[in-house]
């Protein structure tokens, strides 16, 4: 038995494993501008909410006046249904705000064409149907509350 | 695949068993890089298994799952909210995947194959118990996207 190879592995490997949570877990869910917004490119060739309504397989109707949130999810995505009630009810405090989900399970093509890496992946899309900003993991509800005022141009009661 | 949602699981669940499965593929690993090759093989082959019987028998009948139903549930206040056993179940298959790679290419003569397999699964079970991550669940878009699972 090799004793300084198996110790080094019994430190190194939670150590490193502890390093990549943390690294994940400042990065996760936070709002992240998009700056292509309106112009041609994949992830933001929206701009109109036509467009966007036939990127996304999701009707006209189900978009918000003022801003949309998207939300990717799949069947298989044990954060993803918690993430559309917070979603769903942020929408709900704002006029003109609507929150969508979008099913991946069976839609590689629709994940191809927003890049989505991992669900759930939220996209913030301002009243044009254009992509504002993006969310990779479970969002942090004030930062897409900061981002909604500014599209929204009101200032929100608080809670 | 997608049809009516089976019933909810408590969260913790999942997490409490990869809690113990973590601790026990840091064991392989350990015994593995430190020479005692065989020991390291059998731990891993058995944990090999249990990802097998999570992933067909369902993550709800998985020893760890049901040590933590019998044991664990009661002691705790009712969860906030229950959880789809889908994601879980997948994981565990990929916790499979990953294992048996290594058992195989451990028994074909390759020792280092086998803590390196229980390494990268410590990792994914490590993330999910600690932080709460299912780097396993995460695997499933990725496969969509390459058209690895069919569209239907």
């Amino acid at each position: 038995m090799d004793w300084s190879a198996a110790l080094i592995a019994a430190v190194a490997l939670p150590a490193a494993a502890a390093a990549i949570g943390l690294a994940w877990k400042s990065r996760a869910g936070r709002v992240r501008t998009v700056r292509s917004a309106g112009r041609t490119g994949d992830e933001a060739a929206a701009p109109t909410t036509a467009d966007a309504s036939r990127g996304l397989g999701v009707a006209t109707e189900a978009f918000g006046e003022s801003a949309t949130l998207v939300q990717f999810s799949t069947a298989y995505c044990s954060r993803c249904p918690a993430t559309a009630r917070e979603l769903a009810s942020i929408a709900h405090d704002y006029v003109g705000v609507r929150h969508v989900e979008v099913d991946l399970t069976h839609r590689p093509d629709i994940a191809d064409r927003f890049r989505v890496l991992q669900t759930p992946t939220t996209l913030i899309l301002d009243a044009r149907g254009a992509t504002t900003a993006r969310i990779a993991g479970v969002p942090r509800s004030n930062e897409v509350r900061d981002r909604l005022d500014e599209l929204t141009g009101r200032t929100r009661v608080p809670a | 695949m997608s049809q009516p949602e089976p019933a909810g699981i408590d969260p913790r669940g999942p997490r409490f068993t990869a809690g113990i499965t973590a601790v026990l593929l840091l064991v392989v690993a350990v015994l593995g890089f430190g020479g005692a090759d065989l020991a390291a093989w059998l731990l891993l082959a058995a944990l090999a298994a249990l990802f097998a019987w999570g992933a067909f028998a369902g993550v709800r009948r998985h020893p760890f799952g049901l040590l933590f139903k019998r044991f664990v549930r009661p002691r705790l206040s009712p969860p906030d909210e229950l959880e789809d056993p889908r994601p879980p179940t997948f994981a565990q298959g990929v916790g499979f995947a990953v294992t048996v790679v290594g058992v195989l290419l451990g028994a074909i003569g390759l020792p280092l194959a086998v803590p390196i397999a229980a390494s990268l699964a410590f990792v994914a079970a490590f993330l999910n118990a600690v932080f709460g991550y299912c780097l396993g669940c995460q695997l499933y878009l990725l496969l969509v996207r390459a058209r690895v699972i069919p569209r239907t």
